[in-house]
């Protein structure tokens, strides 16, 4: 089974290659004993495994499932959240799988800020701003980061630190998507006090970037994790947005070494 | 039942059957999957806002996988550090298996331990990619986005653990000719 092709050819048969690709694995598996055995094998298992290993769910767990739906309490209003639905449909009908926010902060970015020069704490002021817009705020309204990240894995370009410090003061309110250095930027909503925090997290791409700084009195921490660049954005002090930036980092360890 | 009540049993509900099989997958037992699948769909009502538009399967097979994660993890810590009244060391892992589930010590008793012994000896990384491919039918970029893995690596991780299974099913079914035929 060491043939060179097994891989490709695990593809053709689970449907991944098309046109020319799955003709060439055709006219390969003709002329390959091994190949042959492996597409026989992968055929078998496959088999096997729906036969013999494809679990349902029980009716005592769909019973179950709806009883603890019935118990939970109708969708909490969040004072965050202005209740306009209808009227952001037009903007996501007309963009659909562009956020509008992105999209919407992009074109403000062009506008306001000059092209040259530090753009990239202007366009975070700008983005930040933005979003104070009706309906901008959040794109996923959760404090439950099981939910919120994998939001994420369809509308950013990166996976960032999710979590709640809402017993430090920091309440997750939820999530957006957001352009950020020409990036689908991930951004994680905080309320501290009467605050809100966005913190924007985006492949790190310059070295280098300034640490901290300020921009028409909103402050901004800038810091790297990984291969990830955040920055945090707020009108809060300095010390309350270094606080929150401590925990995200403090929870980053804890991720990356359980 | 209010109307997002009804637009989430609409939309999620249909997938409870993938959320069961996956967790089931995933899991050291029937009674862990489906306390799993009972937590992720809770997630998935109060998140729900979060789908806009995506695959609601693999949206609800995300959140799955991540009960998933976070129960294993307390499994392993509380079977790391049992309390000294919890026995000694060597019987930690009693508390990481679950009840026997009654029913399932009847009809499906030999169905189960096949499960087990063959699941049970597979890693989760292993257990994951196969059960979205072969009983989600999902394509490798799907599977890349429920797990947040490259397609690359799906692929060859899928070449693996394939490889792996027929081994164990090999073994499983040794002197019985009716195993994977």
């Amino acid at each position: 089974m060491a043939c060179a092709e097994a891989l490709r050819v695990q593809a053709y048969f689970d449907g991944e290659l098309e046109g020319a690709a799955a003709g060439d694995v055709q006219r390969h598996l003709q002329g390959c004993a091994d190949c042959r055995a492996l597409v026989e094998d992968l055929e078998r298992l496959r088999t096997a495994i729906r036969r013999d290993l494809n679990p349902v769910a029980s009716p005592q767990l769909r019973t179950r499932i709806t009883q603890a739906l019935d118990a939970q309490a109708p969708a909490p209003v969040r004072a965050l959240k202005p209740r306009a639905p209808r009227q952001r449909a037009f903007w996501l009908g007309a963009l659909s799988g562009v956020s509008a926010s992105a999209l919407a902060a992009a074109m403000l970015f062009i506008l306001l800020s000059p092209m040259l020069g530090s753009a990239l704490p202007d366009e975070l002021v700008s983005a930040h701003l933005h979003s104070f817009l009706p309906a901008q705020l959040i794109q996923v309204e959760s404090s439950d980061h099981h939910t919120v990240k994998p939001w994420f894995a369809g509308h950013a370009d990166v996976s960032p630190v999710v979590a709640d410090f809402a017993g430090a003061g920091y309440r997750l309110v939820g999530g957006r998507a957001d352009s950020v250095d020409r990036q689908r930027a991930a951004v994680l909503v905080y309320q501290h006090g009467a605050h809100v925090i966005n913190v924007f997290t985006w492949e790190a791409r310059r070295g280098g970037v300034v640490r901290q700084t300020t921009r028409n009195g909103y402050h901004m921490i800038f810091w790297t994790d990984a291969d990830l660049q955040y920055c945090a954005v707020s009108d809060t002090g300095w010390d309350e947005l270094s606080t929150l930036v401590r925990l995200i980092r403090e929870q980053g360890v804890r991720e990356a070494h359980p | 039942m209010d109307a997002r009540r009804a637009r989430f049993e609409a939309q999620v509900l249909p997938h409870l059957d993938a959320a069961y099989r996956f967790a089931r997958w995933l899991a050291h037992s029937r009674a862990d999957a489906e306390d799993i699948v009972q937590d992720a769909v809770l997630r998935a009502l109060r998140g729900f806002e979060g789908l806009r538009g995506s695959d609601a399967r693999a949206w609800l097979l995300s959140i799955v996988r991540n009960c998933h994660a976070t129960t294993y993890q307390q499994h392993k810590r509380r079977a790391a550090v049992p309390l000294p009244e919890e026995g000694d060391a060597q019987n930690a892992h009693v508390m990481v298996a679950s009840e026997p589930d009654p029913e399932s010590l009847t009809l499906q008793r030999d169905d189960e331990r096949t499960f087990e012994r063959l699941l049970g000896a597979l890693s989760q990384e292993h257990r994951e990619v196969l059960a979205l491919r072969e009983l989600e039918e999902m394509s490798y970029r799907e599977i890349a986005e429920v797990t947040s893995l490259p397609v690359g690596t799906v692929m060859s991780r899928l070449a693996r653990a394939r490889s792996a299974l027929k081994e164990l099913w090999l073994k499983e079914t040794e002197g019985e000719p009716s195993g994977v035929r």
